[in-house]
């Protein structure tokens, strides 16, 4: 046979030649490293609010190859809203309507009317250097989490400055409702995973699209505390036509890395690309087609990432949550399709 | 029956070490090593003995075969891939895309559709992506009008072309329009193998065969190889995507490490058959496919098709690199401001896309670092002081602006004093993030006053 066994002790961050060994079709390799897993969510049992709480990662092959561990649900499809949309795709904006001015009656829709399985909130409104109004971000989190009963994700400021006020807000909002809080970075990872210890969340973990970076924010998130399944990567995600080879080949490096045994790199997996609705593409597209085109560009990109190994897709046009469901049943039909409102 | 892929010194072993020159090399080591990269022929050596050729000819093929679709400028190459995942080396023959019509359609809408495959091109990075071919399906099940719908096609036609149908009759009929142009068959089946492989043998064509299970598959690929038609691909015949991922893939590991060498052939899709038809697209780009037929597609579906696949195919050891230089974003004139970035195109693309959507005209200073990004550039040493410098000098930055005020990076703020010293421009260290670039500039620039920070 010309199998080539799994490399060892390889770091696996370094991993570039060496075929996958083969498998009967479905199977698993076996005597490789499980993907760990990460719990979203907490039920009224576990301590929380929510319908629903997610199991993601456990997996031991690459996706869609072989059997989901028992209990995990996934791939998940976050639907993202903001609390400020000026800076929101038009293309959206213009979708949902009044909703865009509300982040709790669009997060009831996310889960009601667009099925989606998470919501993602956006703190735009602390994007603005001059913001200085740290009790709206407790406000607006506690809304959106009495709006739906589906876990969340918040992504908070980008400002080192606004870092602590705000994740502190966010943290304790939700405690124990299991948030998955974003975003952490190698230059300003303390002040999110402060919160996310202090109230029992999970972190995502964000490095420009390079295995060895996404590798070094883990350990330093690991010590300070942070726990193994406690942590999504995020390995950044260019949109199709502007850099997506780029990061859908770190997310295959990654799973990859991990299924051969890199601890470092074996957490599940978030990926976004809200440029998906704003590239060239869609802005020089006659008025008629700039829908069609934006979520045929952001399903690309999505279903794409999902195949590369992503575990969480986050997006922003309803439309695109309803064609990953159908392409989601098509990838695995025996199995429930997940969601809140969707898998009721 | 695995036969393992021989190194070049187990192959000299075996040949004659005459050092003849009759093969076309030098010496018997050079031809051992181009059997072993699969760039020679075993039976180029007159002194090997019909075994040993045999057993070369098994290790040293491509682990996947090259099929040729069609004939002329747009011939497809599909197949002869190396790797299970891009970042071990590349993808090499992007799948052909083939728009489909059906028989029963009148002549004019068939001609339509193969006008636009005929015409359409998205120009993108330096290329022009096009779509491969169509597949005419022969949904009448009467090959006298299989037959015209092909004829139709060929009024148009001078790209490859895919004949869909069971019945060996209504493929006669429409290789009797086409047939010279070697169009692909679809398809062999364990039923009608026999019949459609001699229709294929005569006119040379690509002939796709089509099972449910791979040993099946390789089974079909044998038989109809031993009855003189080579140019094999493979359907799979999935009942949903998943299906098609999981065996699609099988095949691949398989053929590479040549543990069935009967399924090292380009894999065929029919991403008509699922929901959405997007997803059987997307998947079949990213999982092997060589052929894919889709319906007609939209202009949303169809631009991002071409644009995955001309990414996927890119060869990822090497960044796309965008020409460093002076670029004009908007109309700049002397008071507009100067921003410098890295020739990365990521970074390119996604910046030049916020500051078009800024609408605030400026020019671009692309810089060298060899295709990296911000951050690596500026951890590797790549993005300095001196490369600024040279940069200004070199495009004449200070003719086109009366001020001496440059924009950077946020991740290159470390550097921004030393750019100061060696440039005298004055440094204003711009945002991380592209997505911030126009509020940037409204509120540096543009509320300041011209040229006034």
């Amino acid at each position: 046979m010309g199998d080539i066994p799994p490399r060892e002790g390889t770091g696996g961050a370094g991993s570039g030649a060496g075929g996958a060994p083969s498998t009967g079709e479905g199977g698993t390799v076996s005597g490789a490293g499980a993907i760990d897993q990460v719990t979203l969510g907490a039920t009224a049992k576990e301590g929380g609010t929510r319908s629903v709480s997610y199991r993601i990662g456990g997996w031991d092959d690459h996706p869609f190859l072989g059997k989901s561990p028992p209990g995990v649900r996934s791939p998940l499809v976050a639907l993202e809203v903001c609390d400020d949309p000026r800076t929101w795709p038009p293309v959206v904006t213009r979708e949902v309507g009044d909703l865009a001015g509300d982040p709790a009656a669009w997060a009831r829709e996310a889960e009601r009317r667009f099925s989606a399985d998470l919501v993602r909130l956006v703190l735009t409104s602390t994007r603005d250097r001059s913001f200085s109004d740290f009790p709206s971000v407790g406000r607006t989190v506690e809304a959106v989490l009495s709006a739906t009963s589906l876990p969340l994700i918040i992504e908070g400021s980008s400002e080192p400055e606004l870092d602590r006020e705000v994740f502190q807000r966010c943290g304790e909002a939700g405690a124990g409702e299991r948030l998955l809080l974003g975003t952490a970075e190698a230059d300003r990872y303390r002040s999110v995973a402060a919160a996310a210890l202090a109230y029992g969340h999970s972190v995502v973990a964000q490095s420009p699209i390079d295995i060895n970076l996404a590798k070094q924010l883990n350990i330093l998130l690991r010590e300070i505390g942070v726990p193994h399944d406690r942590i999504v990567i995020d390995p950044y995600t260019g949109a199709i036509g502007y850099g997506f080879e780029y990061s859908y080949s770190v997310m295959e490096r990654i799973r990859d890395a991990a299924l051969k045994g890199d601890r470092d790199l074996a957490m599940p997996m978030i990926s976004q690309a809200p440029d998906s609705l704003v590239v060239k593409e869609v802005r020089e597209a006659p008025p008629e087609w700039q829908r069609e085109i934006a979520v045929r560009w952001e399903f690309g990109f999505a279903l794409s990432a999902v195949i590369a190994g992503a575990d969480i897709v986050s997006v922003r046009h309803p439309e695109t949550v309803r064609l990953l469901r159908e392409a989601f049943r098509g990838l695995r039909p025996g199995e429930p399709p997940g969601g809140g409102a969707g898998g009721a | 029956m695995a036969r393992v892929a021989l190194k070049a010194l187990e192959i000299y072993k075996m040949l004659p070490k005459k050092n003849c020159k009759e093969c076309g090399y030098p010496t018997c080591l050079t031809f051992a090593m181009k059997l072993a990269a699969g760039k020679a022929d075993a039976d180029s050596c007159p002194y090997l003995d019909e075994a040993t050729k045999q057993l070369l000819r098994g290790a040293t093929r491509p682990p996947i075969q090259l099929v040729k679709l069609g004939v002329g400028e747009r011939q497809v190459p599909v197949g002869d891939e190396i790797v299970l995942f891009r970042h071990e080396k590349a993808f090499y023959h992007p799948p052909g895309i083939f728009f489909s019509v059906s028989d029963l359609w009148e002549g004019e809408r068939i001609r339509a559709v193969a006008e636009r495959i005929m015409g359409e091109v998205f120009p993108r990075v330096g290329e022009n992506l096009r779509w491969n071919g169509l597949a005419v399906r022969n949904e009448s099940g009467d090959p006298a009008a299989f037959g015209r719908a092909v004829a139709a096609v060929e009024e148009v036609a001078e790209y490859p072309e895919v004949l869909v149908s069971g019945s060996p009759g209504a493929l006669a009929a429409g290789l009797a329009q086409c047939g010279n142009y070697r169009p692909v068959i679809h398809a062999a089946t364990p039923e009608n193998h026999g019949e459609v492989a001699a229709l294929a043998k005569r006119f040379g064509c690509p002939l796709v065969v089509r099972a449910g299970d791979l040993a099946g598959l390789a089974g079909l690929a044998k038989a109809c190889t031993d009855l003189g038609a080579p140019n094999i691909l493979l359907d799979p015949a999935p009942a949903h995507l998943g299906e098609f991922l999981a065996r699609s893939t099988d095949i691949r590991r398989k053929a590479l490490d040549r543990s069935d060498p009967d399924l090292g052939h380009p894999v065929y899709l029919d991403a008509t058959a699922f929901v959405p038809e997007e997803a059987g697209i997307v998947t079949g780009i990213l999982k092997y496919a060589g052929v894919i037929v889709t319906s007609v597609l939209s202009p949303g579906t169809a631009r991002m098709a071409l644009t995955l696949r001309q990414n996927i195919y890119t060869d990822p050891q090497k960044p796309i690199q965008m020409t460093p230089g002076l670029y004009r974003v908007g109309e700049p004139g002397p008071a507009s401001p100067v921003l410098a970035t890295v020739n990365f195109s990521l970074t390119y693309f996604t910046l030049l896309g916020y500051l078009e959507a800024s609408r605030i005209p400026c020019h671009l200073l692309i810089v060298d670092t060899e295709g990296f990004s911000v951050l690596t550039a500026v951890a590797a040493g790549k993005l300095s002081e001196r490369l600024i410098k040279d940069s200004l000098d070199r495009y004449q930055v200070g003719e086109q602006v009366k001020h001496r005020i440059l924009v950077i990076p946020g991740y290159a703020a470390p550097l921004s004093g030393r750019i100061e010293e060696t440039t005298g421009w004055k440094v204003l260290v711009g945002p991380r993030d592209a997505a911030d670039i126009g509020e940037f500039l409204e509120r540096e620039w543009v509320a300041k006053g011209p040229a006034a920070p």
